[in-house]
């Protein structure tokens, strides 16, 4: 019984030593984070700071299949509700034809030679990784179909709102998904929001056309 | 006879820590390397191999010297193999290089070159002939082809290298909340009608390791893994990725070594 237990405190001493030799998480953050701090350059400090995480972030950068805890679920919940602002108008649907554009709109905000690339929004990325109105072929799949949005889920306020806070901040209906919170992430303003919201819901919109 | 079966023991314990990814046999994966192979026939790239052939023996750099005495892991002048187990650790550097930070490194110690000005031309303007970097390194991998990824973390330094780059590979950042796994940990993925490779995939993450440097059909040159991961982080909405960085380093020596057993086959044809 004590050879036993002796036998085991060998073996783990063995593997202690045989493996310590990868460095533990604490470490390797550490290393990885020093690097990220001296590997990047920006037009300016602040566009520098996007390479910092935010809590929400950092709980979502789960390696491998290495599953969220209840906890950490409820609180990226938590900070996404805290997250989202209304359109100052009080009204969750825009413009159905701006929403249009932006949703096929993939650019802004990015930087290259020392730049960042100059306009006047952001575009929506929506296209990138959804399909959107029928028939249109250069379309993403990260993201489930939209096409049909409103027909399937009528345009009612209940669900122009929970449209408006999915896109505003996604992670509060599932948190950690590979959906960007475009407005929580400041990528996209209020009003444009509210714009995309018309596209998913209003009946006239091409999302919603057979 | 008991000892052995300990440090057997403690041997697949160890291995397994590491987690290369799983095989699995994938459908996409197979229909998106039969439509990369009928582009890689009549690859263009194939020219790059003569331009960095020649400058590879040419005496060039201030001190007119060929490039015949860089020392890429297996001695100097020893290219057959070399960059199939790069990124390695270095002793005279003391650090972790890949194929083309190596390259510089020899460029600038042994023909005497500006390091800086050979990193500003490093990754060429679309429509050019090329850097010298980029046919350089398409050359020297080149004559690993045939032969497989056989990265090993024996090193100290690379165990740190590749514990930061699958950190990194998971890491969440910017307005746009990607890691790299966001876009490379699914199967039959696109962005708008861009395929993306899963990289937690063991057949397609070889398929990306064994075939750069690559020619790129949309900016008519020769790229490498470095400007690879330049690009991804601009999409990304991230700020500039510095050429040679650890972290790019660190992201290479990750993906390159759980890519270990594919067969070499540079350059690959992208879109
Ligand atoms: C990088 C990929 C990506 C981008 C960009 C993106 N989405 Fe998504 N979207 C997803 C994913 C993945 C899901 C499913 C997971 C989830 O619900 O968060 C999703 C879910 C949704 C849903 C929920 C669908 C449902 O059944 O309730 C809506 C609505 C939506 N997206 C709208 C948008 C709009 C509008 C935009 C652009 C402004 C956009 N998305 C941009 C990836 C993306
Ligand atoms: C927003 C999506 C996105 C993110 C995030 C992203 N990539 Fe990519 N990646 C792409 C696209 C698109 C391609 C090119 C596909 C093509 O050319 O057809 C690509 C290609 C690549 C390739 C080359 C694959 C091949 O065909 O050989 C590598 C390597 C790569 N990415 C690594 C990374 C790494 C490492 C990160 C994180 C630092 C990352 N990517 C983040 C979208 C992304």
């Amino acid at each position: 019984m004590r050879r036993a237990r002796f036998k085991w405190m060998a073996l783990g001493l063995l593997v202690a030593s045989g493996c310590a030799t990868f460095p533990d998480q604490a470490t390797t953050r550490q290393t990885a984070e020093q690097m990220l701090s001296e590997d990047f350059t920006a037009p300016s400090p602040a566009l520098l700071k996007r390479l910092a995480q935010d809590r929400s972030q950092q709980i979502c950068s789960k390696i491998g299949s290495t599953k969220l805890t209840e906890e950490e679920a409820a609180e990226v919940v938590r900070l996404s509700r805290e997250s989202i602002r209304y359109p100052s108008s009080g009204i969750f649907a825009g413009d159905w034809k701006r929403g249009n554009t932006l949703a096929h709109d993939g650019a802004g905000d990015r930087i290259q030679f020392g730049k960042l690339e100059g306009r006047k929004e952001n575009g929506g990325l929506c296209q990138n990784c959804h399909a959107l109105a029928p028939g249109e072929i250069n379309v993403g799949n990260v993201g489930p179909s939209l096409t049909g949005y409103g027909t399937q889920r009528g345009n009612s306020e209940a669900i122009a709102k929970y449209t408006y806070e999915k896109i505003y901040n996604a992670w509060t209906y599932f948190p950690c998904s590979n959906m960007p919170r475009l407005g929580a992430t400041g990528h996209l303003t209020p009003e444009q929001i509210t714009h995309m919201v018309a596209f998913l819901i209003d009946p006239q919109s091409p999302i919603n056309k057979k | 006879m008991k000892r052995w079966y300990g440090v057997a023991t403690v041997t697949i314990i160890c291995a397994s820590a590491i987690y290369p990814v799983a095989a699995q046999n994938n459908k996409a994966g197979d229909g998106l390397s039969i439509g990369r192979q009928m582009l890689a026939e009549d690859n263009p790239g194939e020219l790059w191999i003569d331009r960095g052939k020649k400058l590879y023996y040419e005496r060039r750099g201030p001190k007119s010297v060929s490039l015949e005495q860089c020392d890429f892991g297996l001695g100097a002048g020893k290219l057959e193999g070399a960059s199939a187990q790069l990124p390695r650790h270095f002793a005279d550097t003391d650090n972790v290089q890949d194929l083309e930070s190596r390259l510089v490194t020899c460029m600038v110690q042994l023909q005497g070159f500006n390091r800086e000005a050979l990193i500003k031309r490093a990754i060429s303007p679309a429509g050019s002939e090329g850097s010298d970097v980029e046919a350089l390194a398409l050359f020297i991998t080149s004559r690993s082809n045939g032969m497989k990824m056989n990265l090993a973390l024996d090193h100290p330094k690379m165990r740190e290298m590749y514990k930061a780059g699958e950190y990194l590979f998971h890491r969440r950042a910017g307005q746009t909340d990607f890691a790299c796994v966001q876009c490379h940990g699914e199967a039959n993925k696109r962005i708008r009608l861009q395929d993306l490779v899963n990289m937690t995939d063991k057949k397609q993450i070889q398929e990306v390791v064994s075939t750069w440097p690559a020619y790129r059909g949309a900016h008519f040159v020769v790229r490498t893994m470095q400007w690879r991961l330049y690009d991804c982080f601009w999409q990304m909405r991230l700020p500039e990725l510095k050429y040679l960085s650890d972290t790019s380093i660190a992201l290479t020596t990750y993906l390159h070594y759980q890519g270990n057993g594919a067969v070499i086959k540079a350059p690959g044809f992208k879109r």
